[in-house]
């Protein structure tokens, strides 16, 4: 985390910029560190959802509030880029406003269902935007762009609960299905280009991920 | 076959798959509660994974999205759900539930024609000069005897997904080409990829009212439907198949009516055995 914006995280208080959000540079790094300070919990969005899905502009804003940054986030995390990741958590905020009655519940939580939609948006940007065999041969990380006009009332204290949950999960993960958890979530590749770039067969490659997932998520259920 | 199917969830999950997979899956789920299941509860785990990302956004994002949401229409329930309801944003719905979810496994046969018409453009990007200059592909992933097709769509999203896929299968190290008889063509075969690709030029054009149809030939005699596909004006076609290879002996090119057909009605025009 850049000097400049240590110092305005202290200086925004309580709405400061959890610390796990540095992992948007250095990427799925269990070795990475950072304190827990706070620990807040992410709550259900589901009410909040549903009413919006009814037209409600004011549920419409608070859930916003509460999901903004994730969505935000991941985004940025994806496509690399502020002012393209704030295209795309627009478009995919939009999109939730636009779909909210279709949400259910038995798809997951409305937080997931969301967040689905964003990932999503990220990665077809980055697939129509960066040449396939580029993405493949250069995936170095670009700097992150830190918004120079933040928006204080948006909640991303979770940000660092969820990183040091997320870092002690990926600990239980071995080397290569972070690899290909890493590659698909936040790279955007599809399997067969997972396949192609760490030269394994495509079945291997999709079990992977899905052995990656299934880990982290026994971790996780571990430690709830 | 049915695994396959089954093998897509986790790259479903973090959206590591192709607009034609992502259907095929959504298809599959609608029958198969334990894969409803398992994907629910792994996008938890995704949620999570983004929610470790949370940053501050500017404060511009809100305006700009309260500005858009005040001006788009929301879609009703799905239940009533037609998504003429949505005449707000103007973004390319790159994939929507409402798209895949009205999508009907009943009649592959359609699908696959329509996916086979769609027209990949700017092809060069594939680096491989005038020779695909404007090339029709599909993309088919074979779902038990059927083949189950693509959405309507035509964006460019899935063009680029579409060029993509050709190469994954045409650059793949374990690459395989062979001649194919209809015009000057070849068949590239990756087992690694998972996908087949039938492409030439100077094909002629087949009957009136119908279309090619790439067949796989099955060590028990049975062919299995691929996609459909019609040449340019000049010739040049495309068509590109996901499937795997095994009990496969061969493939076929026939000729049948328009919207392919789920068993060959016409000999081959063109065979080639493994």
């Amino acid at each position: 985390m850049s000097t400049a914006r240590h110092l305005r995280a202290v200086s925004s208080g309580d709405r400061a910029v959890a610390d796990g959000a540095s992992s948007t540079s250095s990427g799925l790094d269990p070795s990475e560190s950072s304190p827990l300070a706070h620990a807040a919990h992410s709550v259900d969005l589901a009410p909040l959802l549903l009413q919006t899905g009814q037209g409600s502009t004011s549920a419409y804003e608070q859930l916003y509030n509460e999901i903004a940054g994730s969505v935000f986030g991941v985004a940025l995390r994806v496509v690399r880029d502020s002012h393209m990741a704030q295209d795309v958590a627009q478009e995919a905020l939009v999109e939730v406003w636009r779909h909210a009655a279709r949400y259910r519940a038995d798809a997951g939580s409305a937080r997931s269902w969301i967040l689905t939609i964003a990932q999503r948006r990220a990665v077809d940007r980055v697939r129509s935007e960066q040449a396939h065999t580029n993405r493949i041969l250069n995936h170095a990380p670009r700097d992150q762009v830190v918004p120079a006009d933040q928006d204080e009332v948006v909640n991303t204290m979770f940000a660092q609960w969820q990183g040091a949950r997320v870092r002690a999960g990926l600990a239980a993960l071995t080397e290569r299905q972070r690899e290909a958890l890493e590659l698909t979530y936040f790279k955007g590749y599809t399997h067969y280009e997972v396949a192609l770039a760490l030269n394994v067969p495509l079945g291997t490659a999709k079990a992977r991920v899905r052995d990656g997932l299934i880990k982290l998520r026994d971790a996780w259920e571990a430690d709830a | 076959m049915k695994d396959n199917v089954h093998s897509l969830l986790g790259p479903y999950v973090v959206n590591a798959v192709t607009p034609a997979e992502r259907d095929a899956f959504r298809d599959h789920m609608v029958a198969c509660e334990d894969c409803r299941d398992e994907v629910a509860s792994l996008t938890e785990v995704t949620a999570t994974l983004a929610d470790a990302q949370a940053v501050t956004p500017p404060r511009s994002l809100r305006d700009s999205v309260m500005a858009e949401a005040a001006q788009t229409a929301q879609l009703l329930p799905l239940d009533d759900g037609l998504d003429a309801t949505a005449t707000g944003t103007t973004h390319a719905v790159t994939e929507t539930t409402e798209t895949t979810e009205t999508t009907t496994v009943s009649a592959p046969v359609t699908d696959i024609s329509v996916g086979s018409t769609r027209h990949v453009r700017g092809s060069h990007r594939f680096g491989r000069r005038g020779a695909l200059a404007g090339i029709a592909a599909a993309s088919v992933l074979l779902m038990a005897a059927a083949g189950i097709g693509l959405s309507v769509h035509n964006s460019r999203q899935e063009q680029l997904v579409a060029e993509q896929e050709l190469m994954m299968v045409t650059t793949a190290p374990d690459a395989h080409s062979m001649d194919l008889d209809l015009g000057a063509a070849h068949l590239v075969m990756s087992d690694r990829m998972n996908g087949l690709v039938a492409m030439g030029h100077e094909a002629p054009m087949p009957d009136k009212g119908m279309e090619y149809q790439l067949w796989l030939v099955m060590d028990d005699g049975k062919s299995m439907p691929g996609p459909t596909f019609m040449p340019e004006e000049d010739g040049e076609f495309v068509a590109i198949m996901h499937t795997s290879f095994d009990g496969v002996t061969g493939f076929a090119v026939t000729q049948e009516p328009t919207g392919g057909s789920q068993e060959p009605t016409s000999n081959p025009v063109s065979e080639v055995q493994l």
